[in-house]
């Protein structure tokens, strides 16, 4: 297993996606909390609330962290390499498992780029703006362990959904569609419902006390559940499949 | 000794569509096999089903004795090579290798051996993308060689090749079972491995329709060899000495049934009899596959 688990990460290093993805999270990062930092006045900004939606733009890092970890099985699918990893482990619990602990390492680190980013644009913003930081060490921790769990997180959705749709395109575009569209709209119409989605949950994970979200602790059980959830159904799916 | 390959009623179904039919046969270790059918017969899927790839929906194909993925370390036991585009082009051919070797075990230096030995040292450290299907090709057989197996699975390998890259090929795969190795090689067109497999299983439709030497199957040559000599009756006496019916022709020539063109130069050689002609006509080795394989439906 912890070979196998060499030999995903070494997939993750040795193509230029990942390169590419890491730029489009520094790049986006930079965008959002410029944005916010910048355009916003100096006395919304000194809320403590409005510094957490600045400092929390690092949870953009899970969007990557899941493109990362479909990327992780359908680009066996999309350019056959999973005929060759098959053929060297046929033990497909294995490889699937491998799978999800690389897309949990890279996740994780993403999270640590993209949160690490946002933190030093937003301090330089705030001080450079002389607005005084209101977070709070307890604040801050929460922030990180949420940011940085659920972009592990995120890395573990993005392989089960990659095991589920193992079509590159497909896999991307219902990513993509339910976080930035299926998800808000659930949660404009049904908040009671909406809370309880991914993206979401990960929103209540670092604390973020937006109306109707749940709580840090709920937040972060119902993430893990999503995780398990889409986990097992890809594993379930990847066993039965035959490769072509 | 125990068959290296053993396949019992393998079947395997997409629907109303019978891909393989109960198809059983064995493979003698240190022999080279031509799997041969026409597309659609379903050799593919028949070695999919061999390497654990896909499940049979009936029957049963064991390698050594196992199934596939219950083999102690599989690609130490059998190296296969299914398409020969496997590989993500971005990544060099090298750290494609090493995502296969680390997974296993198999040492670094063992991926820089195979790379020299399927001549891609200098090309190993650039991205796949760049490769010509020949390098493509080559390097899937790396893959296969890594854990320096003691069976070959290759599937349509000639695909595609230029003359030069088929000729590789078979001198690769005969230095293969030189070592009393076994390879399996399919093909669509019998030419392609006829000079160097041992024996062929023919499929069609699914089904097993002839497994015999490569000597049997030129027996069953159908057609006839035209010759034209100085001397025919005495070479019409020495082809019926063989056992080879002949008839004359209109313009002085013999036509021999059953048998090569060389068969009938050497007994005229060996009879001092000197050939003016000599040509086949009618079936030839090609031509025989082609019949055999489309016999009709069901
Ligand atoms: N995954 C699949 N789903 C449905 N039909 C398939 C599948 N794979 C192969 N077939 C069909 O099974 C038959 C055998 O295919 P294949 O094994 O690829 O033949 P060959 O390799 O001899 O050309 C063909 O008719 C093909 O269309
Ligand atoms: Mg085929």
């Amino acid at each position: 297993m912890i070979s196998q688990i060499r030999a995903e990460l070494l997939k993750i290093r040795s193509t230029r996606t990942t390169l590419g993805l890491l730029l489009g999270l520094i790049g986006l990062v930079l965008l959002f909390s410029l944005l916010t930092g910048l355009l916003s006045s100096a006395a919304l900004l000194s809320v403590k609330e409005n510094q957490l939606t600045l400092v929390g733009d690092g949870t953009i890092a899970g969007v990557f962290s899941a493109l990362a970890g479909i990327m992780l099985v359908t680009s066996e699918y999309r350019f056959g390499t999973i005929r060759p990893t098959f053929l060297f482990n046929p033990n497909r619990d294995r490889v699937f498992g491998s799978k999800i602990v690389a897309g949990a390492i890279a996740g994780f680190l993403f999270g640590v780029v993209g949160e690490g980013l946002v933190l030093l644009v937003g301090t330089i913003i705030l001080s450079a703006r002389s607005i005084p930081f209101a977070l709070s060490g307890g604040d801050l921790a929460l922030l990180l362990v949420g940011t940085l769990i659920g972009s592990a997180l995120w890395g573990v959705i993005g392989v089960g959904l990659g095991a589920i749709i193992p079509n590159q395109v497909g896999a991307v575009i219902i990513l993509l569609a339910w976080g930035f569209v299926a998800e808000n709209i659930i949660f404009g119409l049904l908040p009671s419902v909406g809370r309880y989605m991914p993206v979401h949950a990960q929103n209540a994970m670092i604390g973020l006390a937006s109306a109707h979200l749940l709580g840090a602790g709920p937040g972060a059980a119902v993430l893990v559940a999503w995780t398990v959830v889409l986990g097992a159904a890809g594993l379930f799916l990847l066993r039965r499949r035959d490769v072509s | 000794m125990d068959p290296v390959v053993q396949s019992e009623s393998l079947t395997k179904r997409y629907g109303s569509l019978l891909a393989v039919d109960n198809l059983s046969f064995t493979l003698a270790p240190g022999t080279i096999t031509g799997f041969l059918g026409p597309n659609g017969a379903g050799k593919t899927t028949t070695l999919r089903m061999l390497l654990g790839l896909a499940k049979p929906t009936s029957g049963n194909a064991v390698i050594f004795g196992r199934h596939y993925s219950e083999l102690d370390n599989p690609p130490m036991r059998v190296g296969a090579v299914l398409e020969a585009t496997d590989f993500h082009p971005g990544r060099s051919a090298r750290d494609h290798l090493l995502t296969l070797s680390r997974a296993v075990g198999i040492s670094d230096s063992r991926v820089d051996e195979v790379l020299e030995l399927v001549e891609l040292k200098d090309a190993s450290k650039r991205r796949v993308k760049g490769y010509s299907l020949g390098m493509r090709q080559r390097l899937g057989l790396a893959a296969a060689l890594l854990g320096d197996p003691d069976l070959l699975i290759l599937d349509e390998p000639a695909n595609g090749l230029d003359p030069e890259g088929v000729r590789w090929l078979r001198d690769f795969m005969r230095s293969f079972a030189a070592r009393g190795r076994t390879v399996l090689v399919s093909s669509h067109v019998l030419a392609e491995v006829a000079q160097t497999v041992d024996q062929v299983l023919i499929i069609g439709h699914g089904r097993l329709i002839a497994k015999s030497s490569l000597a049997e199957l030129t027996a069953r040559v159908g057609g006839s060899v035209r010759v034209r000599s100085p001397k025919l009756s005495e070479l019409a006496q020495a082809l019926h000495k063989e056992g080879i019916e002949t008839t004359a022709t209109n313009d002085h020539a013999l036509l021999a049934q059953g048998i090569t063109s060389e068969r009938v130069g050497d007994i005229a050689f060996a009879s001092g009899i000197p050939l003016h002609e000599l040509a086949s006509e009618g079936s030839s080795l090609e031509e025989v596959f082609l019949e055999l394989t489309s016999e009709p439906e069901k």
